[in-house]
């Protein structure tokens, strides 16, 4: 029986038997992993071209069982700051800290880890096996996102603003407009002219992500919960005074009995992450987005809604294996961590392209299979651990915010290792800090920051293309069809929520 | 709003209930402005390719912050605000602590460079912790940022090679191993 278009049963459980032998080294990588991911600064990426003397040294496959694996958990990882102590580890999981860091306040954050864990793992696996089934089929997405249609996608990320608008609306506006301007500054995509950087040299490349990751969330967070004895209400404190395994269980029944929505959003990450230069920062935030306007109780999310978790969680490790479709079918790395993984395997002799399959199946297929059994062994791993991350969230913040700081400043140091960037984060823990003391969200600053560049980049590309004619924008019919469902998309939460007090006034008369 | 159901995730855990600070409010919006028109003028000599985003979305920021201006005259007007800037600085009793813990911060960014991660590090942690512990648990904050500083010093400097600003503690145990 065929499973894909090449692999058969036969190749599939060879390579499967052959992964499992390399399981000495894939639960260091996995535990590294988790523990990059978790710091914010440090990444898959910087941490693989750190270890390239060891990778080098490796034989291909178990270097390739290394990448993978660490690149698989580095993903999960960063969840639990986020959920934790409201500190995304990279920006993949900016968007889970809208749900995940209320459940944690609330004393659910076993539960809510328990949610990040599953929700993970089934978005991992599952978009392993659509990769590994639909490889050809999805090398050519990336064929067909030009320009035009990467705006439309970005659209669906930024459209992110006008929800968490819904609740003040021009202070969303405010907030995700006064990001959109903080994201265009540096040297314009053209001709370089250097835009709004103050002098200052480190900004000519743009704002970079991870100082206003760590500012707008982790540093403004410190300064804040120092007014209270821990982050943690009084509620919650209760609730994490008899801590149980049952937490762990709800956590894992909830994202069992959604099974759905985990799919759906696991399937946009995929299709978000074959699109070489996009990423899991834009798929987490489309999800969120697509989740709360196809949900039947929005407004709930922000709250420490499961579906809010959910959402961004399947949706960045939907991410991992979309990146690594065009990197083995085309050659193209889909993101900084696959370009590195291409260094490595062609410093190993091994040729990318379609032909890969036939002369290197260990390869082709063996990156599809390590990566399946790595999300494996990391839910096996992190479950019985939930509960005592989650002690975290009673440590006195006299000792959690100085922690906080000292460690997120020198996280926003590494990926440049700029020491601008250390004051650049502290700007933006000022900013975070007058934000949230005033009710306006820093994640609707931050989408403008991630976003905002990357829409210009692909607006000015598209309208130098057309020479200026800015009807290109609905130029391809792949292009309208996204434009179509992002006005469904905004448009239906408000349809929903019309047809809903209809039904309320007239169930009331 | 009580805690549990705090429906706004980055809403201040001590916001004061009461009339509206507006002018606390005003200072993002206002920063936002600033910041837009000083855009402006970095671009005013540059080529269409690099005014034409930022002038379309700085027009439409300019817009909707002039809406709120009106929004916060009228809030005041009608005796639910005021001009002054509580909100930010509520609970009060929190404004020392806070700019104590602010200096020790810029302090622990600029002194990294002359004395290195990790003895920048050992202090920032043990002044801020005996800050916010309010002098109690000592010997606890003098052992956690020991502990602290030194795993972070063999897990970034060590582990992943990362080129923090060296110092005589750095520089010390290079010479030694």
């Amino acid at each position: 029986m065929e499973i894909g278009t090449d692999i058969t049963w036969d190749i599939f459980t060879g390579l499967l038997l052959n992964t499992l032998s390399f399981w000495w080294m894939m639960i260091p990588a996995v535990i590294l992993g988790l523990v990059v991911g978790a710091i914010p600064g440090f990444s898959a990426a910087n941490t693989i071209i750190i270890l390239l003397p060891l990778t080098f040294a490796m034989d291909v496959e178990a270097g390739l069982v290394f990448m993978v694996a660490l690149y698989s958990a580095s993903r999960m990882g960063a969840g639990i700051p986020a959920i934790l102590v409201n500190i995304p580890g990279t920006a993949g999981a900016a968007a889970t800290p809208l749900d995940g860091y209320p459940m944690a306040r609330q004393g659910r954050g076993q539960q809510a880890l328990a949610i990040s864990f599953v929700a993970s793992t089934a978005g991992g696996l599952l978009t392993t096996i659509i990769a590994l089934l639909a490889m050809p089929w999805l090398a050519r997405v990336s064929f067909f996102m030009h320009s035009v249609e990467m705006i439309v996608v970005m659209l669906f990320g930024i459209s992110l603003i006008a929800t968490i608008a819904a609740r003040n609306t021009l202070k969303g506006l405010i907030a995700g407009f006064f990001g959109l301007m903080i994201g265009f500054v540096g040297t314009d995509h053209v001709y370089a002219a250097p835009r709004a950087t103050f002098g200052f040299l480190e900004l000519y490349d743009g704002i970079p992500l991870v100082p206003a990751l760590v500012g707008l969330f982790a540093v403004s967070e410190a300064f804040l919960v120092i007014e209270g004895e821990s982050i943690l209400t009084k509620r919650g404190r209760e609730l994490m005074a008899a801590p149980s395994w049952a937490a762990t269980f709800e956590g894992m029944q909830i994202c069992v009995k959604r099974w759905w929505h985990v799919t759906w959003c696991s399937i946009v990450g995929l299709a978000i992450g074959v699109i070489p230069g996009a990423g899991a920062s834009i798929a987490a935030f489309v999800a969120y987005q697509q989740s709360r306007s196809f949900s039947k109780t929005p407004e709930l999310y922000g709250t420490g809604h499961p579906e809010g978790l959910i959402a961004p969680e399947a949706a960045n490790n939907g991410v991992t294996s979309g990146t690594l479709v065009p990197l083995i079918i085309l050659g193209l790395p889909g993101g900084a961590t696959a370009a590195i993984m291409l260094v490595v395997l062609e410093f190993h002799g091994v040729n990318f392209g379609p032909s890969l399959f036939a002369e290197r199946p260990e390869i082709g297929f063996g990156i599809f299979i390590a990566m399946f059994v790595s999300y494996v062994f990391m839910i096996f791993t992190i479950i019985p651990l939930s509960r005592y991350m989650t002690r975290v969230t009673v440590i006195s913040t006299s000792f959690m915010a100085p922690v906080i700081i000292s460690f997120t400043l020198v996280g926003s140091f590494v990926p440049r290792e700029f020491a601008f960037d250390m004051g650049l984060a502290l700007a933006f823990g000022i900013l975070g800090y007058v934000a949230r003391k005033t009710n306006y969200h820093v994640a609707a600053i931050l989408i403008g920051v991630i976003l905002g560049p990357l829409l210009e980049q692909f607006f000015l590309r598209a309208i130098r293309m057309a020479n200026g004619d800015i009807m290109v924008l609905f130029s391809s019919r792949l292009g309208n069809a996204l434009w179509l469902a992002l006005a469904v998309s905004i448009a239906l939460p408000y349809a929903l929520d019309y047809k809903r007090r209809k039904a309320e006034t007239s169930g009331g008369s | 709003m009580s805690d549990e159901n705090s429906a706004e995730l980055d809403a201040e855990p001590s916001a004061a209930s009461g009339p509206r600070s507006m002018g606390a409010e005003l200072v993002i919006p206002a920063g936002a402005v600033v910041f837009t028109l000083y855009y402006f003028l970095t671009i005013i000599d540059s080529p269409w390719t690099a005014q034409v985003s930022a002038v379309f979305v700085g027009a439409i920021l300019i817009a909707l912050v002039l809406a709120f201006m009106i929004t916060a005259i009228r809030t005041v007007a009608r005796g639910d605000g005021d001009w002054g800037f509580a909100a930010l600085l509520q609970p009060l009793s929190y404004v020392k602590t806070r700019l104590y813990l602010l200096g020790l911060t810029v302090g622990y960014i600029v002194v990294i460079n002359w004395l290195g991660f990790t003895i920048t590090t050992f202090l920032f942690l043990f002044l801020a912790m005996a800050l916010l512990g309010q002098g109690k648990r000592v010997k606890l904050s003098l052992s956690l940022a020991a502990a602290l500083s030194i795993s972070g010093y063999l897990l970034f400097i060590v582990a992943f090679e990362t080129r923090f600003p060296f110092g005589p503690f750095e520089t010390a145990l290079e010479a030694l191993f």
